[in-house]
This record gives structure tokens, C-alpha cells and sequence, in this order.
């Protein structure tokens, strides 16, 4: 069973992710993101509001659904078909900026957890929902730099090729993921600078990645809580390529 | 395939619904933030909605070699914690009596001794449920994280939670529901055989402190070990919904309620007082064989013979119910 799922898996990716990123090939012209130069901090680029990233050219990069993973995977559709991208350098910083429609706003605010011992409180924080999965957002890239080097696997890099991947919640937080391959993903107990507000149903979330060189590739995915999305159940762009 | 596989017998004639193992388990492993819906040790009547409700018909388990969907039980399926309004009451004059909020609608152990009737007789007895520890776990396979694991020395299935991402893939596929999602946390908790105790040579704590000594706990492939001669040797213990095709490690003695008061004498198949067809349904058809062999060793007992099944299901010491060997897990490490 497992093959056939990875056989599906991986016929999907290459299809929707064209041979370059497999074989290092020049990719086509559409995948190239263009990255501003800004004179703003990257704190304010941060923390500042839209005024700077308005002025900051976007990308409307395609959203693929991942294909059912497991055969008691209930169907999705894509609802979500496209996130919006936006770049720039400053202060020795790299910030994206993803925006994209959801008319769910799937996140809570987690009932603090207090700082004693449980064993020392009669109350404890209870499990409100054991059911409900929440909006998500991240940027993969390859972990080794290196212009011209071989583009990792879409499913999360490979062996040779791992990839570092900056993940967001809308409730638990940014923290920085690191993989080599389908499955291996694993945290590595860092955060990373991140912000993110919710308006009329768009999402727009900005992260602070190291300020990745031109050449590097990077790819997005997007997870919707109301799809039940987590895991490999979520929407992915294939590898663009840093100006 | 792990090299040994420690499993436990829980003879339901014996338990009387007291719960002391349910609080066993909750205070040693249960007692936490977001876990307070979660009872890795329960005790449900049956037959009764059990906990999470409606567990048994939800889904998930094998067929024909593939895992079987299933939709995740929700909060309003396990009941949502409530609060009484003391501080209403007692502090600032409301008159009304305490009452609690949300109004509860379900919660573990809501049909307690409900049970179902037969012709114009109320039946019921109680049925204690833990981690199957299967041979062939469904939430194991189902993982994508590869955070489940069955440990190969002793064949305890447990949640890796360095590696659960708590994407509840395993909730669905578990035919029993018995694993549970922390929210708090953010990943999937589950009964865990005591493995702290047993590698030190103690037995589970919800056997250590059952009142009704009914459940027997040792090495399924110990020719020694309780369990072995109770499923293996007498064959009076059967898995629970074995047709879900995960080989569940827990084995139950299936109630062997006395006949009714006006058939003294006559076999309880004659006239039952649980209807077999509620036991075929729990156990399977082979339930039907371990009521005659039971029945078979309580005539031989009644004519003045002796029945080593028996014996051992009364099970008078710790000696006799439990064979855990804390010296296989340092001959294996």
C-alpha cells in the first residue's frame, strides 16, 4: 500500500513541479521571485503595518492540492489556489510576505498554562477540542547554499538535499523545521521572528528568514484548518527561484 | 514482530464497576494539563454507549489488509468538562440550588449500569478497557511520523511524543479509540502497559489496585505466565472485536452470569441472562466454545473435582495474577 501511495505521490510532484527541480535544470522564467531592496529595518518591515509592503511588487504563486495520501483520506478540494508573494532584503534579513484568501479563520488563542507543576494546582487546563485543525503557513529552502546546486525533492528535500523550513501556526507559533526527505521532518526547538493578521478573510503572515542569497530556491505551502489540512494534507507551490 | 509480548486477561465476571482502577491510572499518568478528558484506563457498562460514545461503530481497524476510515470522535462524544456555581451559591445569594455548566449531556462512564433489557429482565455487566497493545496496531501504521512503535522486547505499543506531531491519523485508525489528543500539548497520548513499572518488576497500576483481583497480567509466550494458560492453555479468554484485525493483547474472561433463578441446573446457553448474541457481538462466535468449556470446569468443580482454570481465575495472590519479569528487559537491553 505504502508504495502505491508514494508512487502516486511522487508522479503528482513531478508532474506539477516540472523535471528542473529533479534534475537541475535552468527553471522556467515564471518561477523566478523577485526580491526588493529595502531601506526600511527589518524590524518595520515586520512589525510596521501594509505601507511598505504595498509598495513591494507581488507574485501570485500557484497552489497545488496534494494528491489523498492515505486511502482513508476524505477528499479536498482546492479551494485555496493561490498564495501571494512578496520579498525583499533588509538589514541582512530576508522577509516573505504570504497572503492569501480564506474565508475561515481557523486559530484560538490556547488557554495559558500555568507556570507551577500541575501536581501542585487542583485545576488543570483542560483539552477544549479534540477535533479542529488550524491555518498554517511555511518556506522551505535548501538547507546546504550554493548557487547552481540541485534543487531537494518537493516531499520535504532528500538525503542529500536537506531543506530547513520556517513553519508558522496561527496558533502555536513559528517555529523552524528542518528535514531530509518525506516523513523525517522534525522541529528543532527554534522560533523565528513572525507576524500575522487576519482581515476580511485574507491571511497575510510575514516571515523573517535568514537573508538567503540570489540563486536559492524556496517553495511555500499553505495548510487550511477548516480542510482538516495538516501533515503532508496541504497546499504546496513548487521551487521558485530567488533574484 | 517483537521478540515477547506481554498481554493482560480482565475476567469480566469479577469486576464490580468500582472505577478504582480508572483513578489508578488517572492519578499516575492522567493527572496533567489537557488531560483531563482522557482516561487511558476506563470502565463502561455494557451494553451502554462507552467512552468515547459509540466507539465500537465509528470505525477504523483493518479490512482485507487496508486501514478502515473513521471520523474523529468529538468533545460532545467524550462530554465537555463543567463547573458547578459555588461561588453563586454560597457567596453571593442565589437561591437556586448548584447547578453545573455546561449542562452535561455526556461524559466517561454516563450510562453507569444502564445496561439493556432481555424479554422483561434489565442486563448489564461492566466492561474495563485499556490499550490493546495490538499485534498489528492500525495507529501505528497509520502515523506518517513514524511515532508509534512497538517495543521488541516486550511488545508494549507507545507515542513517541519527541516525534508525534499530533496529526491524529492514529485516533482515527484505532478500532477502540483508546488513544486521546492533548490540545494542550498538541499531540496524541495513550495507555502505555505501565512500562516504567514493569521495567522495574510491578505490575500495572490498574491491576495492583483492582479490588475484584480480576486481571491477570504476564507474557503471552511465558508457558508460566497466567495469561498463557488462561488464552492459550484453557482458552476461556477472548480478544475484543477481533474482526477489526489489529490482534488485540487484551483478553477477557466473558461474563459467566449464573442461570436464572427458575433453570437451576440447566446450561445458561438454554437461557441466558446476557443474550449471546450480545456476547457474539463483543467476543466474537467462539464465545460460545469458552462458555462451554467454562461451564464444563464449574460441573467439574460441582461434582467435587478440581478445575485448574478455575483456581486460577479466583486467582487468590499477586503471585498467581501477575508473572512480569523485570529481568527479560535487562536481558534484552
Amino acid at each position: 500500500m505504502r508504495t502505491r501511495q508514494l508512487v502516486i505521490v511522487t508522479s503528482a510532484c513531478l508532474l506539477l513541479s516540472t523535471t528542473w527541480a529533479q534534475t537541475g535544470a535552468k527553471p522556467a522564467a515564471g518561477q523566478f521571485l523577485s526580491v526588493a531592496a529595502s531601506s526600511a529595518s527589518a524590524d518595520n518591515l515586520l512589525n510596521g503595518g501594509p505601507a511598505k509592503w504595498n509598495q513591494i511588487a507581488v507574485k501570485h504563486v500557484a497552489l497545488n492540492r496534494t494528491p489523498p495520501l492515505y486511502d482513508t483520506d476524505e477528499p479536498a478540494t482546492l479551494e485555496i489556489p493561490s498564495v501571494d508573494v512578496r520579498t525583499a532584503r533588509a538589514g541582512g534579513k530576508l522577509l516573505v510576505q504570504l497572503s492569501w484568501r480564506d474565508p475561515t479563520h481557523d486559530a484560538i488563542t490556547l488557554a495559558e498554562v500555568p507556570n507551577t507543576p500541575p501536581e501542585t494546582r487542583f485545576r488543570k487546563v483542560q483539552t477544549e477540542a479534540d477535533d479542529r485543525f488550524f491555518d498554517a503557513a511555511a518556506v522551505m529552502f535548501p538547507a546546504k547554499s550554493g548557487s547552481g546546486a540541485i534543487a531537494p525533492s518537493l516531499q520535504m528535500g532528500d538525503a542529500e538535499h536537506p531543506v530547513e523550513i520556517y513553519y508558522w501556526n496561527a496558533t502555536r507559533g513559528a517555529m523552524v523545521m528542518q528535514a531530509q526527505g518525506r516523513g523525517t521532518t522534525r522541529r528543532t526547538g527554534q522560533s523565528f521572528p513572525a507576524n500575522s493578521t487576519y482581515q476580511n478573510g485574507q491571511w497575510n503572515v510575514i516571515f523573517e528568514l535568514p537573508d538567503l542569497s540570489a540563486g536559492t530556491t524556496v517553495a511555500f505551502a499553505v495548510w487550511n484548518g477548516s480542510q482538516k489540512d495538516r501533515d503532508g494534507r496541504k497546499y504546496f507551490s513548487v521551487w521558485q527561484v530567488l533574484e | 514482530m517483537s521478540k515477547h509480548q506481554y498481554a493482560m486477561v480482565m475476567d469480566l465476571n469479577k469486576c464490580l464497576g468500582c472505577q478504582t482502577c480508572t483513578i489508578a491510572c488517572k492519578k499516575l499518568w492522567t493527572d496533567r494539563d489537557g488531560t483531563g478528558y482522557m482516561y487511558w484506563n476506563n470502565v463502561e457498562t455494557r451494553p451502554g454507549l462507552g467512552y468515547p460514545r459509540q466507539w465500537d461503530r465509528i470505525g477504523g481497524g483493518w479490512k482485507d489488509g487496508a486501514l478502515q476510515p473513521s471520523p474523529l470522535p468529538t468533545m460532545d462524544d467524550y462530554g465537555h468538562a463543567w463547573e458547578y456555581n459555588y461561588e453563586q451559591r454560597l457567596y453571593e445569594g442565589k437561591k437556586q440550588p448548584v447547578m453545573p455548566s455546561p449542562e452535561p449531556k455526556s461524559g466517561v462512564n454516563w450510562d453507569e449500569d444502564v445496561g439493556g433489557m432481555n424479554a422483561d429482565e434489565n442486563y448489564f455487566f461492566y466492561l474495563p478497557r485499556i490499550c490493546n497493545h495490538c499485534t498489528h496496531p492500525a495507529c501505528l501504521e497509520a502515523c506518517p511520523r513514524k511515532a508509534i512503535y512497538k517495543r521488541e522486547e516486550d511488545g508494549i505499543v507507545v507515542i513517541d511524543q519527541d516525534r508525534c506531531q499530533g496529526y491524529r491519523y492514529c485516533i482515527k485508525a484505532c478500532p477502540y479509540k483508546k488513544i486521546y489528543f492533548n490540545e494542550v500539548t498538541g499531540k496524541s497520548e495513550k495507555c502505555l502497559f505501565c512500562y516504567p513499572r514493569i521495567e522495574k518488576g510491578e505490575v500495572n497500576a490498574c491491576a495492583a489496585q483492582c479490588p475484584g483481583r480480576l486481571r491477570f497480567v504476564g507474557l503471552l509466550d511465558d508457558p508460566e505466565s497466567p495469561v498463557h494458560k488462561l488464552v492459550l492453555v484453557h482458552r476461556i479468554a477472548l480478544p475484543l472485536f477481533s474482526e477489526k484485525g489489529t490482534q488485540p493483547n487484551v483478553f477477557y474472561v466473558p461474563p459467566f452470569n449464573p442461570p436464572k433463578r427458575e433453570n437451576y441446573g440447566k446450561s445458561i446457553q438454554e437461557d441466558p441472562r446476557v443474550p449471546i448474541d450480545y456476547l457474539i457481538y463483543l467476543f466474537g462466535p467462539d464465545v460460545k466454545d469458552v462458555i462451554t468449556r467454562l461451564e464444563a470446569e464449574l460441573k467439574k468443580t460441582q461434582e467435587g473435582g478440581r478445575s485448574e482454570a478455575l483456581q486460577l481465575l479466583i486467582g487468590r495472590d499477586a503471585e498467581t495474577r501477575y508473572h512480569v519479569r523485570p529481568q527479560l528487559v535487562q536481558i534484552q537491553l
